[in-house]
Protein backbone atom coordinates (compact mmCIF):
# COMPACT_ATOMS: atom_id res chain seq x y z
CA UNK A 1 0.00 0.00 0.00
CA UNK A 2 1.30 3.02 -0.95
CA UNK A 3 1.01 6.81 1.44
CA UNK A 4 -1.62 7.61 -1.28
CA UNK A 5 -4.04 8.34 1.36
CA UNK A 6 -2.39 10.70 3.83
CA UNK A 7 -1.52 12.78 0.66
CA UNK A 8 -5.43 12.77 -0.12
CA UNK A 9 -5.94 13.76 3.41
CA UNK A 10 -3.51 16.17 3.13
CA UNK A 11 -5.04 17.78 -0.20
CA UNK A 12 -8.16 17.68 1.59
CA UNK A 13 -7.18 20.41 4.04
CA UNK A 14 -5.32 22.57 1.50
CA UNK A 15 -8.84 22.61 -0.25
CA UNK A 16 -10.73 23.39 3.00
CA UNK A 17 -7.61 26.20 3.43
CA UNK A 18 -7.94 27.84 0.31
CA UNK A 19 -12.15 28.21 1.04
CA UNK A 20 -10.48 31.21 3.29
CA UNK A 21 -13.41 32.51 5.90
CA UNK A 22 -15.90 31.00 3.94
CA UNK A 23 -17.89 31.53 0.74
CA UNK A 24 -20.30 34.49 2.95
CA UNK A 25 -17.22 36.58 4.06
CA UNK A 26 -15.63 36.51 0.58
CA UNK A 27 -18.93 37.52 -0.87
CA UNK A 28 -18.92 40.44 1.38
CA UNK A 29 -14.82 41.40 0.80
CA UNK A 30 -15.38 41.07 -3.14
CA UNK A 31 -18.82 43.19 -2.69
CA UNK A 32 -16.17 46.19 -0.51
CA UNK A 33 -13.84 45.92 -4.21
CA UNK A 34 -10.84 44.16 -3.01
CA UNK A 35 -9.76 40.82 -3.81
CA UNK A 36 -9.33 38.18 -1.68
CA UNK A 37 -5.61 37.36 -0.87
CA UNK A 38 -5.25 34.16 -2.98
CA UNK A 39 -6.82 36.49 -5.74
CA UNK A 40 -4.24 38.86 -4.89
CA UNK A 41 -0.95 36.50 -4.79
CA UNK A 42 -2.55 35.40 -8.11
CA UNK A 43 -2.93 38.57 -9.58
CA UNK A 44 0.86 39.73 -8.53
CA UNK A 45 3.15 36.63 -9.44
CA UNK A 46 4.37 34.81 -12.17
CA UNK A 47 1.54 32.50 -13.24
CA UNK A 48 2.15 28.97 -11.68
CA UNK A 49 4.98 30.22 -9.67
CA UNK A 50 3.91 30.44 -6.06
CA UNK A 51 5.03 27.76 -3.84
CA UNK A 52 3.02 28.04 -1.11
CA UNK A 53 3.83 27.56 3.01
CA UNK A 54 1.87 26.41 5.01
CA UNK A 55 -0.91 25.43 3.11
CA UNK A 56 -2.72 23.51 5.54
CA UNK A 57 -2.38 25.27 9.03
CA UNK A 58 -5.15 26.69 10.61
CA UNK A 59 -7.32 25.40 13.46
CA UNK A 60 -9.22 22.69 12.48
CA UNK A 61 -11.87 20.95 13.77
CA UNK A 62 -12.27 17.04 14.62
CA UNK A 63 -15.33 14.87 15.52
CA UNK A 64 -15.53 12.71 18.25
CA UNK A 65 -14.34 9.79 16.27
CA UNK A 66 -11.28 11.90 15.49
CA UNK A 67 -12.44 13.02 11.65
CA UNK A 68 -11.41 15.99 10.26
CA UNK A 69 -14.61 18.01 10.03
CA UNK A 70 -13.77 21.63 8.95
CA UNK A 71 -10.87 23.79 8.81
CA UNK A 72 -10.28 27.73 9.42
CA UNK A 73 -7.00 28.40 7.81
CA UNK A 74 -4.28 30.43 9.37
CA UNK A 75 -4.90 34.20 7.87
CA UNK A 76 -1.07 34.46 6.68
CA UNK A 77 -0.80 33.26 3.25
CA UNK A 78 2.77 33.49 2.19
CA UNK A 79 4.99 31.31 0.06
CA UNK A 80 7.90 31.38 -2.33
CA UNK A 81 7.23 33.46 -5.88
CA UNK A 82 8.33 34.94 -9.10
CA UNK A 83 7.73 38.14 -9.80
CA UNK A 84 8.93 38.93 -13.52
CA UNK A 85 11.17 35.94 -13.47
CA UNK A 86 12.71 36.68 -9.88
CA UNK A 87 12.77 35.04 -6.39
CA UNK A 88 10.70 36.79 -3.96
CA UNK A 89 8.78 35.80 -0.65
CA UNK A 90 5.55 36.71 -0.34
CA UNK A 91 2.90 36.77 2.35
CA UNK A 92 -0.74 38.22 2.66
CA UNK A 93 -2.92 38.97 5.56
CA UNK A 94 -7.07 37.24 4.66
CA UNK A 95 -9.02 39.58 5.83
CA UNK A 96 -11.85 37.63 5.60
CA UNK A 97 -10.62 35.42 8.53
CA UNK A 98 -11.04 37.01 11.67
CA UNK A 99 -10.61 40.96 9.81
CA UNK A 100 -6.83 39.57 9.26
CA UNK A 101 -6.16 40.43 12.90
CA UNK A 102 -3.28 38.19 14.51
CA UNK A 103 -5.28 36.74 16.79
CA UNK A 104 -7.44 34.85 13.88
CA UNK A 105 -3.42 33.61 12.64
CA UNK A 106 -0.56 31.12 14.26
CA UNK A 107 2.33 33.00 15.71
CA UNK A 108 4.35 30.80 14.39
CA UNK A 109 3.16 31.05 10.47
CA UNK A 110 3.13 34.95 11.24
CA UNK A 111 6.84 35.16 12.12
CA UNK A 112 7.96 32.27 9.19
CA UNK A 113 6.37 34.72 6.72
CA UNK A 114 8.62 37.64 7.85
CA UNK A 115 11.47 36.22 8.30
CA UNK A 116 12.17 34.03 5.67
CA UNK A 117 12.89 36.86 2.82
CA UNK A 118 15.83 38.02 5.18
CA UNK A 119 17.27 34.87 5.69
CA UNK A 120 17.21 33.58 2.02
CA UNK A 121 18.50 36.91 0.26
CA UNK A 122 15.41 37.68 -1.52
CA UNK A 123 12.52 40.82 -1.90
CA UNK A 124 9.76 40.79 0.39
CA UNK A 125 6.32 41.31 -0.86
CA UNK A 126 3.64 42.20 2.01
CA UNK A 127 0.10 42.39 1.06
CA UNK A 128 -1.45 43.75 3.91
CA UNK A 129 -5.13 43.59 5.25
CA UNK A 130 -5.24 43.52 8.76
CA UNK A 131 -5.53 45.14 12.21
CA UNK A 132 -3.11 44.47 15.01
CA UNK A 133 -1.51 42.43 16.50
CA UNK A 134 -3.56 41.69 19.82
CA UNK A 135 -6.51 41.73 17.84
CA UNK A 136 -9.76 41.68 20.33
CA UNK A 137 -9.68 43.03 24.25
CA UNK A 138 -12.08 39.71 24.32
CA UNK A 139 -9.12 37.57 24.22
CA UNK A 140 -8.34 39.11 28.00
CA UNK A 141 -10.97 37.10 28.95
CA UNK A 142 -10.64 33.60 27.63
CA UNK A 143 -6.65 34.57 28.90
CA UNK A 144 -7.53 35.80 32.29
CA UNK A 145 -4.64 37.98 32.41
CA UNK A 146 -3.46 40.54 30.37
CA UNK A 147 0.51 41.32 28.59
CA UNK A 148 3.28 43.94 27.82
CA UNK A 149 2.58 44.05 24.14
CA UNK A 150 6.16 42.01 22.40
CA UNK A 151 6.57 41.38 19.05
CA UNK A 152 9.36 39.76 19.21
CA UNK A 153 10.11 39.01 15.77
CA UNK A 154 10.24 43.27 15.27
CA UNK A 155 14.03 43.74 15.27
CA UNK A 156 14.13 41.01 12.55
CA UNK A 157 11.74 42.80 10.79
CA UNK A 158 13.73 46.21 10.85
CA UNK A 159 17.25 43.91 10.19
CA UNK A 160 15.51 42.88 6.91
CA UNK A 161 15.31 46.41 5.49
CA UNK A 162 19.39 46.33 5.99
CA UNK A 163 19.42 43.49 3.66
CA UNK A 164 16.65 42.86 1.33
CA UNK A 165 13.86 45.00 -0.53
CA UNK A 166 10.78 45.40 1.15
CA UNK A 167 7.57 46.32 -0.50
CA UNK A 168 4.81 46.61 1.41
CA UNK A 169 0.87 47.50 0.03
CA UNK A 170 -1.79 48.39 2.61
CA UNK A 171 -4.74 46.76 0.65
CA UNK A 172 -7.91 47.19 3.41
CA UNK A 173 -8.07 49.00 7.47
CA UNK A 174 -4.91 48.52 8.04
CA UNK A 175 -4.29 49.69 11.99
CA UNK A 176 -1.45 48.89 14.71
CA UNK A 177 1.11 46.53 13.95
CA UNK A 178 -0.80 46.21 10.15
CA UNK A 179 -0.05 49.90 9.64
CA UNK A 180 3.74 49.28 11.06
CA UNK A 181 4.07 46.45 8.75
CA UNK A 182 3.02 48.58 6.02
CA UNK A 183 5.34 51.55 6.99
CA UNK A 184 8.33 49.15 7.92
CA UNK A 185 9.24 48.99 4.31
CA UNK A 186 11.66 50.78 1.34
CA UNK A 187 8.23 51.31 -0.87
CA UNK A 188 4.21 51.25 0.44
CA UNK A 189 1.56 51.85 -1.72
CA UNK A 190 -2.16 52.02 -0.92
CA UNK A 191 -5.58 52.03 -2.75
CA UNK A 192 -8.07 55.27 -2.92
CA UNK A 193 -11.02 54.28 -1.65
CA UNK A 194 -10.56 50.65 -0.41
CA UNK A 195 -7.53 50.86 1.73
CA UNK A 196 -7.07 53.55 5.48
CA UNK A 197 -4.43 53.23 7.61
CA UNK A 198 -3.95 54.40 11.29
CA UNK A 199 -2.70 53.61 14.76
CA UNK A 200 -6.26 52.91 15.55
CA UNK A 201 -9.50 52.89 14.00
CA UNK A 202 -12.74 54.85 14.03
CA UNK A 203 -14.26 53.00 17.26
CA UNK A 204 -11.04 53.84 19.36
CA UNK A 205 -10.61 57.25 18.09
CA UNK A 206 -14.44 58.08 18.55
CA UNK A 207 -14.10 56.55 22.18
CA UNK A 208 -11.13 59.46 22.73
CA UNK A 209 -13.91 62.04 21.26
CA UNK A 210 -13.60 62.15 18.11
CA UNK A 211 -15.83 60.72 15.56
CA UNK A 212 -14.90 60.08 12.12
CA UNK A 213 -15.01 57.83 9.26
CA UNK A 214 -12.37 55.15 8.42
CA UNK A 215 -11.64 57.82 4.97
CA UNK A 216 -11.70 60.77 6.62
CA UNK A 217 -9.47 59.26 9.51
CA UNK A 218 -6.74 57.57 7.28
CA UNK A 219 -7.61 57.26 3.94
CA UNK A 220 -4.83 56.74 0.66
CA UNK A 221 -4.87 60.40 -0.10
CA UNK A 222 -4.18 61.32 3.17
CA UNK A 223 -1.24 59.01 4.04
CA UNK A 224 0.17 59.40 0.47
CA UNK A 225 0.01 63.59 0.94
CA UNK A 226 2.17 63.31 4.32
CA UNK A 227 4.78 61.05 3.38
CA UNK A 228 3.26 57.77 5.66
CA UNK A 229 3.37 55.79 2.22
CA UNK A 230 4.93 56.70 -1.16
CA UNK A 231 2.04 56.33 -3.19
CA UNK A 232 -1.83 55.92 -3.64
CA UNK A 233 -2.84 54.02 -6.76
CA UNK A 234 -6.51 53.60 -8.02
CA UNK A 235 -6.47 50.03 -8.04
CA UNK A 236 -4.77 46.87 -6.95
CA UNK A 237 -3.94 45.42 -10.35
CA UNK A 238 -1.82 48.89 -10.26
CA UNK A 239 -0.21 48.42 -6.63
CA UNK A 240 0.81 45.22 -8.58
CA UNK A 241 2.03 46.60 -11.47
CA UNK A 242 4.21 49.62 -9.28
CA UNK A 243 6.10 46.58 -7.27
CA UNK A 244 7.02 44.48 -9.95
CA UNK A 245 8.55 47.84 -11.25
CA UNK A 246 10.07 49.41 -8.12
CA UNK A 247 11.83 45.78 -7.41
CA UNK A 248 13.12 45.78 -10.84
CA UNK A 249 15.64 48.31 -9.91
CA UNK A 250 17.02 46.67 -6.77
CA UNK A 251 19.26 43.71 -6.43
CA UNK A 252 17.36 40.78 -4.84
CA UNK A 253 19.89 41.43 -1.60
CA UNK A 254 22.39 43.48 -0.37
CA UNK A 255 24.81 40.58 -1.28
CA UNK A 256 24.29 41.67 -5.02
CA UNK A 257 24.66 45.08 -7.04
CA UNK A 258 21.38 46.28 -8.99
CA UNK A 259 21.88 44.47 -12.34
CA UNK A 260 22.16 46.48 -15.57
CA UNK A 261 19.61 45.73 -18.75
CA UNK A 262 19.47 45.99 -22.12
CA UNK A 263 19.33 49.93 -23.56
CA UNK A 264 18.43 50.69 -26.63
CA UNK A 265 18.61 54.45 -25.97
CA UNK A 266 21.51 55.58 -27.67
CA UNK A 267 23.83 57.29 -24.73
CA UNK A 268 24.84 60.08 -26.83
CA UNK A 269 20.85 61.04 -27.94
CA UNK A 270 20.62 64.98 -27.74
CA UNK A 271 17.37 66.74 -26.62
CA UNK A 272 17.41 70.17 -28.69
CA UNK A 273 14.37 71.27 -26.46
CA UNK A 274 17.13 71.21 -23.51
CA UNK A 275 19.04 74.05 -24.53
CA UNK A 276 16.24 76.39 -24.13
CA UNK A 277 14.02 74.94 -21.23
CA UNK A 278 15.19 76.99 -18.44
CA UNK A 279 13.37 80.37 -18.89
CA UNK A 280 15.91 83.39 -18.86
CA UNK A 281 13.36 85.24 -16.46
CA UNK A 282 14.31 84.39 -13.10
CA UNK A 283 10.59 84.76 -12.02
CA UNK A 284 9.34 81.96 -14.46
CA UNK A 285 9.44 78.44 -14.10
CA UNK A 286 9.39 75.43 -15.93
CA UNK A 287 8.81 71.68 -15.79
CA UNK A 288 11.43 69.26 -14.64
CA UNK A 289 9.60 66.19 -15.10
CA UNK A 290 9.63 66.43 -19.31
CA UNK A 291 13.58 67.28 -18.39
CA UNK A 292 14.03 63.97 -16.75
CA UNK A 293 12.43 61.43 -19.21
CA UNK A 294 14.60 63.57 -22.16
CA UNK A 295 18.01 62.58 -19.72
CA UNK A 296 17.15 58.99 -18.62
CA UNK A 297 16.52 55.90 -20.66
CA UNK A 298 13.32 56.12 -22.50
CA UNK A 299 10.84 54.88 -20.60
CA UNK A 300 12.96 54.56 -17.31
CA UNK A 301 11.93 57.47 -14.84
CA UNK A 302 9.48 55.54 -11.91
CA UNK A 303 8.81 58.34 -9.63
CA UNK A 304 8.22 57.52 -5.74
CA UNK A 305 6.02 59.47 -3.78
CA UNK A 306 4.76 62.44 -5.97
CA UNK A 307 1.77 63.59 -4.00
CA UNK A 308 4.13 64.39 -0.78
CA UNK A 309 7.20 66.98 -0.17
CA UNK A 310 6.83 68.03 -3.86
CA UNK A 311 9.07 70.80 -4.02
CA UNK A 312 11.68 67.73 -4.20
CA UNK A 313 10.66 64.52 -7.18
CA UNK A 314 12.25 61.55 -6.12
CA UNK A 315 13.02 58.45 -8.85
CA UNK A 316 14.47 55.22 -10.29
CA UNK A 317 15.35 55.68 -13.30
CA UNK A 318 18.56 54.07 -15.70
CA UNK A 319 21.40 55.84 -17.61
CA UNK A 320 22.78 53.42 -20.63
CA UNK A 321 20.81 50.45 -18.44
CA UNK A 322 22.58 51.38 -15.21
CA UNK A 323 19.78 51.87 -12.41
CA UNK A 324 20.12 55.26 -10.43
CA UNK A 325 18.40 57.04 -7.92
CA UNK A 326 17.50 60.38 -9.03
CA UNK A 327 16.90 63.33 -6.94
CA UNK A 328 15.57 66.70 -8.26
CA UNK A 329 13.80 70.22 -7.75
CA UNK A 330 10.26 70.75 -8.87
CA UNK A 331 10.14 74.60 -8.90
CA UNK A 332 6.51 74.49 -9.33
CA UNK A 333 6.35 73.86 -5.43
CA UNK A 334 8.13 77.30 -3.92
CA UNK A 335 10.27 77.20 -6.72
CA UNK A 336 12.03 74.45 -5.69
CA UNK A 337 12.87 74.81 -2.10
CA UNK A 338 13.60 72.26 0.36
CA UNK A 339 10.24 71.82 3.11
CA UNK A 340 10.40 69.88 6.11
CA UNK A 341 8.57 67.36 3.79
CA UNK A 342 10.79 67.88 0.72
CA UNK A 343 14.26 67.38 3.66
CA UNK A 344 12.30 64.12 4.61
CA UNK A 345 11.88 63.14 1.43
CA UNK A 346 15.20 63.18 -0.27
CA UNK A 347 16.80 61.67 3.06
CA UNK A 348 14.32 58.64 2.19
CA UNK A 349 15.68 58.45 -0.97
CA UNK A 350 19.06 58.63 0.13
CA UNK A 351 18.72 55.77 2.43
CA UNK A 352 17.10 53.85 -0.57
CA UNK A 353 20.23 54.49 -2.34
CA UNK A 354 22.70 54.29 0.08
CA UNK A 355 21.27 50.50 1.30
CA UNK A 356 21.34 48.97 -2.50
CA UNK A 357 24.20 50.93 -3.51
CA UNK A 358 22.66 52.87 -6.09
CA UNK A 359 24.35 56.04 -7.81
CA UNK A 360 22.86 58.91 -6.93
CA UNK A 361 21.73 61.87 -10.41
CA UNK A 362 20.72 65.16 -8.84
CA UNK A 363 19.21 67.46 -10.68
CA UNK A 364 19.77 71.26 -8.77
CA UNK A 365 17.76 73.68 -8.40
CA UNK A 366 17.56 74.90 -4.86
CA UNK A 367 16.89 78.55 -4.07
CA UNK A 368 17.27 77.14 -0.21
CA UNK A 369 15.70 75.75 2.42
CA UNK A 370 12.19 77.60 2.24
CA UNK A 371 11.59 80.79 4.94
CA UNK A 372 9.05 82.38 6.85
CA UNK A 373 7.20 81.70 9.71
CA UNK A 374 5.71 79.00 8.49
CA UNK A 375 8.67 76.94 7.69
CA UNK A 376 10.07 77.95 11.06
CA UNK A 377 7.33 76.29 13.16
CA UNK A 378 7.31 73.24 11.03
CA UNK A 379 11.06 73.29 11.97
CA UNK A 380 12.94 73.27 8.95
CA UNK A 381 16.42 73.57 9.89
CA UNK A 382 16.28 70.49 12.07
CA UNK A 383 14.77 68.54 8.96
CA UNK A 384 17.16 70.11 6.42
CA UNK A 385 19.98 69.43 8.43
CA UNK A 386 19.87 65.70 8.96
CA UNK A 387 18.89 66.09 5.03
CA UNK A 388 22.62 67.57 4.26
CA UNK A 389 23.65 65.11 6.90
CA UNK A 390 22.36 61.98 4.86
CA UNK A 391 23.29 63.37 1.67
CA UNK A 392 26.95 63.99 2.88
CA UNK A 393 27.59 60.62 4.95
CA UNK A 394 26.79 58.70 1.72
CA UNK A 395 28.98 56.61 0.05
CA UNK A 396 27.72 56.10 -3.40
CA UNK A 397 28.75 57.84 -6.67
CA UNK A 398 27.49 61.23 -7.30
CA UNK A 399 26.57 63.42 -9.72
CA UNK A 400 25.29 66.53 -9.60
CA UNK A 401 23.99 68.71 -12.65
CA UNK A 402 23.29 72.38 -11.57
CA UNK A 403 20.12 73.30 -13.52
CA UNK A 404 19.54 76.62 -11.72
CA UNK A 405 19.43 77.77 -8.40
CA UNK A 406 21.80 76.55 -5.40
CA UNK A 407 21.64 79.40 -2.50
CA UNK A 408 22.45 78.70 0.93
CA UNK A 409 22.84 75.81 3.15
CA UNK A 410 20.11 73.98 0.75
CA UNK A 411 23.30 74.14 -1.70
CA UNK A 412 24.99 71.65 0.33
CA UNK A 413 22.92 69.40 -1.16
CA UNK A 414 25.21 68.21 -3.30
CA UNK A 415 27.61 65.42 -1.90
CA UNK A 416 31.10 66.47 -2.22
CA UNK A 417 33.33 65.15 0.17
CA UNK A 418 36.26 62.95 -1.02
CA UNK A 419 34.42 59.81 -2.73
CA UNK A 420 33.96 59.83 -6.44
CA UNK A 421 31.31 63.03 -7.16
CA UNK A 422 30.86 64.47 -10.26
CA UNK A 423 29.11 68.01 -11.17
CA UNK A 424 28.33 70.22 -13.87
CA UNK A 425 26.49 72.96 -14.48
CA UNK A 426 24.12 74.29 -17.44
CA UNK A 427 24.43 77.86 -18.32
CA UNK A 428 21.26 78.42 -16.91
CA UNK A 429 23.25 78.37 -13.01
CA UNK A 430 23.20 80.62 -10.83
CA UNK A 431 24.59 80.56 -6.58
CA UNK A 432 25.53 81.79 -3.73
CA UNK A 433 25.44 82.37 -0.37
CA UNK A 434 21.88 84.42 -0.58
CA UNK A 435 20.23 85.49 -3.64
CA UNK A 436 20.47 88.38 -4.68
CA UNK A 437 16.91 90.72 -4.09
CA UNK A 438 16.96 88.79 -0.61
CA UNK A 439 20.65 89.88 0.14
CA UNK A 440 21.01 93.50 -1.07
CA UNK A 441 19.62 95.38 1.66
CA UNK A 442 20.39 93.07 4.37
CA UNK A 443 24.50 93.76 3.14
CA UNK A 444 23.95 97.57 1.79
CA UNK A 445 21.55 98.72 4.28
CA UNK A 446 23.36 101.70 5.60
CA UNK A 447 24.46 103.07 1.71
CA UNK A 448 20.91 102.73 0.43
CA UNK A 449 19.02 104.37 3.58
CA UNK A 450 21.39 107.15 3.29
CA UNK A 451 20.73 107.42 -0.72
CA UNK A 452 18.47 110.36 -2.04
CA UNK A 453 16.44 107.79 -3.73
CA UNK A 454 16.93 104.70 -1.32
CA UNK A 455 15.03 102.51 -4.06
CA UNK A 456 17.15 103.57 -7.14
CA UNK A 457 19.85 103.25 -5.15
CA UNK A 458 19.02 99.46 -4.61
CA UNK A 459 18.23 98.88 -7.92
CA UNK A 460 21.62 99.99 -9.19
CA UNK A 461 23.33 97.95 -6.20
CA UNK A 462 21.49 94.72 -7.62
CA UNK A 463 22.31 95.32 -11.21
CA UNK A 464 26.45 95.81 -10.38
CA UNK A 465 25.97 92.55 -8.45
CA UNK A 466 24.06 90.72 -11.18
CA UNK A 467 26.79 91.29 -13.26
CA UNK A 468 29.10 89.19 -11.49
CA UNK A 469 26.81 86.97 -10.74
CA UNK A 470 27.32 84.36 -14.38
CA UNK A 471 28.52 81.18 -14.30
CA UNK A 472 31.06 81.39 -16.37
CA UNK A 473 32.81 83.85 -14.13
CA UNK A 474 32.47 80.64 -11.17
CA UNK A 475 34.32 78.46 -13.87
CA UNK A 476 37.12 80.90 -14.16
CA UNK A 477 38.01 80.96 -10.91
CA UNK A 478 37.35 76.38 -10.77
CA UNK A 479 34.55 77.18 -8.63
CA UNK A 480 32.41 74.92 -10.44
CA UNK A 481 33.84 71.97 -12.55
CA UNK A 482 32.23 72.55 -16.14
CA UNK A 483 29.76 74.06 -17.40
CA UNK A 484 27.78 71.88 -19.96
CA UNK A 485 25.47 72.47 -22.89
CA UNK A 486 22.47 70.99 -21.26
CA UNK A 487 22.23 69.30 -24.73
CA UNK A 488 24.96 66.29 -23.94
CA UNK A 489 23.47 66.62 -20.86
CA UNK A 490 22.75 62.36 -21.28
CA UNK A 491 26.02 62.03 -22.54
CA UNK A 492 27.77 62.83 -19.40
CA UNK A 493 25.42 61.10 -16.97
CA UNK A 494 25.23 57.78 -19.58
CA UNK A 495 29.56 58.18 -18.71
CA UNK A 496 28.90 58.84 -15.08
CA UNK A 497 27.00 55.89 -14.60
CA UNK A 498 29.25 53.63 -16.34
CA UNK A 499 32.52 54.83 -14.38
CA UNK A 500 29.91 54.29 -10.98
CA UNK A 501 29.29 50.98 -11.58
CA UNK A 502 32.76 49.39 -10.27
CA UNK A 503 32.56 52.06 -7.26
CA UNK A 504 29.21 51.14 -5.73
CA UNK A 505 29.88 47.82 -3.83
CA UNK A 506 31.28 48.96 -0.38
CA UNK A 507 30.37 49.46 3.23
CA UNK A 508 27.19 51.81 3.88
CA UNK A 509 27.55 55.31 5.09
CA UNK A 510 24.55 54.19 7.94
CA UNK A 511 21.90 51.62 8.03
CA UNK A 512 18.01 52.05 6.88
CA UNK A 513 15.44 54.28 8.91
CA UNK A 514 12.15 53.26 7.58
CA UNK B 1 -19.60 68.42 -11.89
CA UNK B 2 -17.87 71.20 -10.23
CA UNK B 3 -13.93 71.02 -9.29
CA UNK B 4 -12.54 72.79 -6.79
CA UNK B 5 -8.74 74.06 -8.10
CA UNK B 6 -6.45 74.50 -4.87
CA UNK B 7 -3.17 76.78 -4.69
CA UNK B 8 -0.19 74.05 -4.50
CA UNK B 9 2.06 76.65 -1.97
CA UNK B 10 1.55 79.32 -0.25
CA UNK B 11 2.06 82.74 -1.47
CA UNK B 12 -0.37 85.66 -2.45
CA UNK B 13 -2.19 85.65 -6.19
CA UNK B 14 -0.10 87.58 -8.50
CA UNK B 15 -2.08 87.19 -11.89
CA UNK B 16 -5.32 85.54 -12.71
CA UNK B 17 -6.02 85.06 -16.16
CA UNK B 18 -8.89 83.25 -16.26
CA UNK B 19 -12.74 84.83 -15.23
CA UNK B 20 -15.80 83.03 -14.31
CA UNK B 21 -17.73 81.68 -17.14
CA UNK B 22 -14.15 81.28 -19.19
CA UNK B 23 -13.62 77.95 -21.03
CA UNK B 24 -10.59 76.20 -20.43
CA UNK B 25 -8.76 73.14 -21.08
CA UNK B 26 -6.78 70.83 -18.86
CA UNK B 27 -3.10 72.23 -18.19
CA UNK B 28 -4.23 75.79 -18.77
CA UNK B 29 -2.86 78.03 -16.33
CA UNK B 30 -5.38 79.36 -14.59
CA UNK B 31 -3.39 81.98 -12.30
CA UNK B 32 0.18 82.90 -11.01
CA UNK B 33 0.94 82.73 -7.31
CA UNK B 34 3.73 84.54 -5.76
CA UNK B 35 5.87 82.57 -3.68
CA UNK B 36 9.74 82.60 -3.04
CA UNK B 37 9.78 85.59 -5.42
CA UNK B 38 8.74 83.06 -8.16
CA UNK B 39 5.55 83.19 -10.19
CA UNK B 40 3.94 79.78 -10.11
CA UNK B 41 1.26 78.55 -12.11
CA UNK B 42 -2.00 77.00 -11.33
CA UNK B 43 -3.52 74.83 -14.17
CA UNK B 44 -6.44 73.27 -14.60
CA UNK B 45 -6.79 69.68 -13.36
CA UNK B 46 -9.80 69.19 -16.11
CA UNK B 47 -11.08 71.03 -19.05
CA UNK B 48 -14.22 72.76 -18.46
CA UNK B 49 -15.90 76.23 -17.61
CA UNK B 50 -14.74 78.22 -14.76
CA UNK B 51 -17.70 78.11 -12.30
CA UNK B 52 -16.00 80.74 -9.82
CA UNK B 53 -12.81 82.56 -8.50
CA UNK B 54 -12.34 83.20 -5.26
CA UNK B 55 -9.57 84.94 -5.17
CA UNK B 56 -8.73 88.38 -6.32
CA UNK B 57 -5.03 89.89 -7.18
CA UNK B 58 -2.88 90.59 -4.40
CA UNK B 59 -4.69 88.26 -1.66
CA UNK B 60 -2.72 85.81 0.38
CA UNK B 61 -3.07 82.33 -0.17
CA UNK B 62 -2.53 78.92 2.11
CA UNK B 63 -1.23 75.66 0.90
CA UNK B 64 -4.24 74.15 -0.57
CA UNK B 65 -6.49 76.76 -0.30
CA UNK B 66 -9.13 76.91 -2.54
CA UNK B 67 -8.93 79.12 -5.40
CA UNK B 68 -11.25 78.16 -8.31
CA UNK B 69 -13.83 76.24 -9.11
CA UNK B 70 -14.34 74.63 -12.66
CA UNK B 71 -17.48 73.18 -13.93
CA UNK B 72 -15.88 70.23 -15.56
CA UNK B 73 -16.75 69.41 -19.45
Amino acid sequence: MTWQPEIDEYARRQELARQMGGAEKVARHHANGKLTVRERVDALVDAGSFDEVGSAAGFPDYDAEGRLVGLTPANVVCGRARLDGREVFVTGDDFTVRGGANDGGLREKLAYAETQAVRWGLPLVRLVDGTGGGGSVRHLETLGRTYVPEVPIFAEVVETLTQVPVVALGLGSVAGLGAARVCASHYSVMVNGTSQLFAAGPPVVARAGEEVDKETLGGAAIHAKNGTIDDAVDSEAEAFERTRRFLSYLPSSIRELPARTACDDPVDRREESLIGVIPRDARRVYKMRPILEAVFDAGSVFEIGRAWGRSVITALARLDGWPVAVLASDPYHYGGAWTVDSSRKAIRLVDLAENFRLPVVHLVDIPGFLIGTAAERDGIMRYGTQALAAIRSSTVPWCGVMVRKAFGMAALSQRGGTRAFQRMAWPSAQWGSLPIAGGVYAAYRAEIDAAPDPAARQAEIEARLEAVQSPLRTAEAFGIEEIIDPRDTRRHLCRFATLAAPLRAGARGFGYRP
Amino acid sequence: MSRDVHSEVAGSVFELLVAPGDTVAQGDTLLLVESMKMEIPIEAPVSGVVAAVHVIVGDTVAEDQRVISIEAS
